[in-house]
């Protein structure tokens, strides 16, 4: 740490000096020769931190040169003491072969004590210096000596010795993670011609750093003089906390919705498969369910708390006409509908359920809808795929919208954030037909699907009672902060890193 | 997403003008649900939407381009004989409680024609497909292939006691008994489960007492194994509902008939009704209102035009009053009413987006009350110098267990450390803290985010409420250091709580308190116990707080 005091101290067309910087003069005039910082701090009693400092302040105002000295060392690192101690496995290896003339399989060292990581090294070395038969069993070849010591041996023991060892085996002996080196650099400091021509005087009586409580109080800053700071000092990196970068740019992706006439809606993460799936049309036993799977919950039940409403979605999905109609709106699913699979609660895969609650209420036509939140899917974890992820879900209700009107709300959407080019391909959801995704293109990743949709199917309006066609669609938020904060890792989103979120390094 | 690899070969056997593997690949992606994710020499990898299942056999796909590229229009001809008398299937009525739901269609072979290896391998391919699929690994139907020549039917579809059963499984080479079968055979291990009827099992067996398979595990080798040469093919399908066994039935018989092969309906006697099987052999008949197609496309279209792009799409139409009636093979179960109907025409004609401009809104948009206020405090917190976190839901169950919480776990969690719901964002933030051991003190640490609580008996069983919180770690920190927080936040309501003392797992006892505004628990802090802070390797004392927005919004009235 920098003393802040001292960081900003002395220095200015008068060269003025603080008590450190003086003391560290005193004391390289007294020495007459080159110190470092080992000697200068019992010279000048001043804490390391404030020495160092003082040190460069000094350099910085031209009145110390500094020598450096680059140095190289070597040091065993834990592996490789325990090697030293131990053997190296090539060693070991090499005299279990000699204590079995007749060779051992690769597979039986395991009992050898060598680890499986220890064999592979020992055999390819022993290999490498033509002390092995080809093939196996492995056999050392005839008049070989298992008890020579090698050049890397003999390295670990000089290592060990404080001595320089052989350069020729150290590239091997770092690679193994036995040896690391060390680089370091040996600072001298001397006084410059400038430094040994200043005038050491303090004429102007005792001076005030920093302004204390107790200077305050008793009145002692009355006739001091007070020490200048160099106010253009180099001052400590200072770090505060800003805006999570992923949460603000949910923040404004909603704001980007809000300006294009959507209302915003959220709701429960934990729903029923009746909310998640059924009332979205979505079969209960049929591969399309499992257009994406969903957590299930331990120990956690839900129910139904709208009987006729389960009973027009009942109606829809077997084929049936909705109670109090002539039709079926479809042949349905054709299977039974089950309320004890409506009933079980999961952690919810899509805000489209999100957007099936807020057509339960029946909003009035023309209703424009968003919601932007939290999903959860079994994926698996990598740097494109989180269990834990963001969608937003969008629907437009209104009299007279087609498929060219959802085309449309993508071509908004996309050049809203600054993308012209876009291409559409069929798709397909349980909920929608037709079923569209709209792939952007992104400078670097080229063509990348972000934005699915589609009109939300008969099946799913009815039972709602809306009588107006509605466009529905859910982006991939996420994959698109990812692209927006140059993420290439989408658990970096999530991140709690300090060293990230402040600005503070690692 | 369901995909296979067929032989590009025989895809595109036939087609006039055969398309380069890149004009596949873009035909394809713009016209179709299926889509060419590798071509690598004959191979052809094939990812369709899980309604396409048709699109991944090579003659589905082949019909499909057929439309595509105009060689061929309207619904593919269905030749189909006769039912001879004992073209038929008898149900026993044990079979019921398990599996009654059975399906079957006859395939013959053109004439001089015969299975082939490729058609062979194509069926076994398809089978496996739907298998995994439409069957839902065989749990919801499950498909055989059998020699009808080979056969004396009628077939019989009941339970037979283990002992009873003695049949040499497909691919075996000697006869075992039902309980050995049952007890070493790798597809029994799998499958068996499936098949059990208490100390029997089912089975398919013909008149002469062979036994064709043991549904839904495996055939038999002698009765139940369909071979290159074979003329007259049983394609049948068992499993729990009658529309899944229907649909398996109806896409199985799709490579067959797109070489050619007639078909010929297979009746089927349950013991309280009978099915003729005709709906294997024919095409349905669907309506598509001049309306609906209207509605989704967004303008009227021509009765020709509607009737061409239906053709493209291998189905046969007529105009009809005010619309369209259209003829749906058995093997598109996906096509289930209108607005399916319209979404054929649409995508044959291809998805344009021309000068297609969202419509202008006649409302204002809006964020929710709730979402301002939560932004409200996110920036409070900012403005104290917290650091916001935006943590997953998620958490460690293990960081559940130190805090001495009881979160909701995940029944079928992919990761340990996302596997419970956190109920307090003290799970998220005690984690994070002891992530960022390396970077010192002080640490000031903030979240707004939603936690879930249990709420048995509600309509989720749980309850997704919103929670603000805070963690200050450092030298000297304490308790006062929470409360006074939490009174800043309230001070911008103009709001004062009441502290009262509370014991928590987590915390120093004596250090924890519960904050009531108006009788209702709004808010809770503490100082986090030693045993916690050396857990995470944390070596200064921390305290945190949390606020219950939930709780507090309605104390708040219009504020």
């Amino acid at each position: 740490m920098v003393d802040p005091e001292e960081s900003a101290a002395s220095g200015s067309p008068e060269l003025t000096l603080s008590p450190p910087e003086e003391q560290i003069l005193r004391s390289l005039r007294s020495s007459g020769s080159p110190l470092g910082e080992e000697e200068l701090a019992p010279a000048t009693g001043l804490p390391a931190d404030t020495l160092r400092g003082s040190l460069q302040r000094l350099r910085s105002k031209r009145l110390l040169d500094v020598e450096e000295e680059h140095r190289t060392g070597y040091r065993l690192t834990e592996r490789g003491s325990v090697a030293r101690s131990a053997g190296l496995p090539e060693r070991r290896l090499a005299r279990l072969l000699a204590s079995a003339p007749g060779g051992l399989d690769p597979t039986a060292l395991g009992a050898s004590g060598l680890t499986e990581e220890e064999c592979s090294v020992a055999i390819g070395v022993l290999r490498r210096r033509g002390l092995l038969e080809p093939g196996v069993p492995l056999r050392l070849r005839p008049n070989v000596d298992p008890g020579a010591p090698t050049p890397e041996e003999q390295a670990l023991d000089r290592i060990a010795g404080g001595e320089r060892p052989d350069e020729g085996a150290l590239p091997a002996l770092v690679r193994r993670g036995l040896v690391e080196v060390l680089h370091s650099t040996l600072r001298r400091w001397r006084l410059s011609k400038e430094g040994a021509a200043l005038e050491l005087e303090r004429s102007r009586g005792p001076m005030i750093g920093a302004l204390t409580p107790a200077l305050l109080t008793d009145g002692g800053w009355r006739g001091a003089s007070f020490r200048p700071y160099d106010v253009r000092a180099v001052v400590p990196y200072r770090t505060g906390p800003e805006p999570h970068p992923y949460a603000q740019f949910l923040e404004e992706f909603a704001e980007i919705l809000v300006g294009l006439g959507f209302e915003e809606a959220e709701g429960p993460l934990v729903e029923t498969e009746f909310w998640n799936n059924d009332v979205l049309y979505m079969p209960q036993e049929h591969p399309a369910r499992s257009v994406h799977d969903a957590f299930s919950l331990r120990d956690v039940v839900g129910r139904i708390t709208d009987p006729a409403l389960l009973e027009r979605v009942a109606a829809a999905h077997e084929g049936r006409p909705l109670p109090g109609t002539a039709h079926p709106l479809s042949r349905g699913w054709r299977v039974p509908y089950r309320t004890d699979i409506a009933e079980r609660a999961v952690l919810r895969s899509q805000t489209t359920a999100v957007s099936a609650r807020y057509l339960a209420r029946k909003p009035e036509p023309p209703f424009r809808m968003f919601c932007l939140d939290r999903n959860f899917r079994p994926e698996s974890l990598d740097a494109s795929h989180h269990i834990e992820f963001a969608q937003c879900e969008g629907i437009l209700g209104e009299e007279g919208i087609s498929v060219r009107d959802l085309i449309g709300i993508f071509r908004e959407l996309a050049e809203g954030i600054g993308i012209r080019e876009l291409k559409l391909r069929p798709s397909y959801f349980p909920f929608t037909e037709p079923s569209v995704e709209a792939y952007v293109r992104h400078p670097q990743l080229g063509w990348i699907e972000v934005f699915p949709g589609g009109l939300f199917r008969p099946e799913v309006l009815g039972p709602l009672g809306i009588e107006v066609p509605v466009a529905a669609w859910g982006i991939g938020v996420t994959r698109l902060a990812m692209v927006a904060l140059h993420v290439n890792d989408i658990r970096e989103l999530f991140s709690d890193d300090l060293g990230r979120l402040t600005g503070r390094g690692a | 997403m369901p995909q296979s690899t067929l032989s590009l070969a025989r895809t595109i056997e036939g087609l006039r003008r055969p398309p380069s593997p890149h004009e596949l690949t873009e035909l394809l992606f713009r016209f179709s649900k299926a889509e060419a994710s590798g071509i690598d020499g004959d191979e052809l990898t094939i990812e369709v939407t899980p309604d396409r299942l048709d699109l991944l056999s090579e003659g589905g796909l082949r019909q499909h381009l057929e439309g595509l590229l105009g060689e061929r229009s309207g619904l593919p001809a269905i030749p189909r004989h006769d039912p001879g008398p004992e073209q038929r299937i008898r149900v026993a009525p044990e079979v019921s409680p398990v599996r009654p739901a059975i399906a079957a269609v006859l395939a013959t072979a053109p004439p001089g024609g015969s299975l082939d290896v490729g058609l062979l391998g194509e069926l076994v391919r398809f089978q496996e497909i739907l298998h995994a699929t439409l069957g839902l690994d065989r749990r919801s139907a499950s498909l055989g292939i059998y020699p009808w020549e080979r056969l004396h039917p009628p077939i019989r579809y009941a339970v037979r006691p283990l002992r009873e059963i003695r049949f040499t499984p497909l691919g075996g080479t000697a006869p075992v008994d039902g309980p050995a079968f049952f007890a070493g055979h790798p597809m029994a291990a799998r499958y068996g489960h499936l098949g059990r009827v208490g100390e029997g099992a089912l089975v398919l067996e013909d008149r002469s007492g062979e036994l064709l398979s043991l549904p839904p595990i495996l055939n038999s080798a002698t009765g139940g194994e369909a071979r290159v040469g074979d003329r007259v093919l049983l394609l049948e399908s068992t499993g729990r509902r009658s529309a899944r066994v229907e649909d398996a039935v109806g896409l199985l018989e799709l490579p067959l008939v797109a070489r050619g092969w007639s078909l010929s309906p297979v009746h089927v006697e349950h013991p309280e009704r009978a099915e003729t099987g005709e709906c294997f052999v024919r095409p349905r008949t669907e309506r598509l209102p001049a309306s609906a197609l209207t509605a989704v496309a967004g303008a009227p279209w021509e009765s020709t035009d509607a009737i061409r792009e239906l053709g493209r799409a291998r189905l046969g139409a007529d105009p009809a009053e005010s619309g369209w009636s259209v003829d749906v093979p058995p093997w598109r179960p996906d096509l289930q009413g209108p607005a399916d109907l319209a979404e054929e025409v649409l995508l044959t004609r291809g998805l344009e987006i021309g000068s297609a401009r969202l419509p202008a809104s006649r409302r204002r948009g809006r964020r929710l009350p709730a979402q301002a206020f939560r932004r409200g405090l996110r920036e409070r917190l900012l403005g104290l110098g917290f650091v916001p976190l935006f943590n997953p839901v998620l958490v460690a169950g293990s960081i559940g267990t130190l805090l001495g919480r009881d979160p909701v776990a995940l029944a079928n969690p992919v990761s340990l450390e996302l596997s419970h719901l956190r109920d307090a964002l003290l799970l998220s933030l005690v984690q994070s803290l002891g992530r960022n051991v390396r970077f010192g003190y002080p640490q000031r640490l903030s979240e707004v985010g939603p936690v879930v609580l249990r709420a048995p008996g509600s309509e989720t069983g749980a309850r997704t409420v919103y929670h603000a919180g805070f963690l200050i770690a450092g030298e000297g920190v304490g308790f006062s250091d929470a409360a006074a927080t939490l009174e800043y936040l309230l001070r911008r309501w103009q709001l004062v709580g009441v502290r009262e003392p509370v014991e928590l797992a987590s915390t120093i006892p004596g250090r924890a308190a519960r904050v009531r505004l108006a009788g209702e628990p709004i808010a809770e802090m503490g100082e986090l116990h030693p045993s916690v802070l050396d857990h995470l390797g944390v070596p200064v004392p921390a305290v945190y707080g949390e606020l219950d927005l939930d709780a507090l919004a309605p104390l708040l009235g219009g504020s």
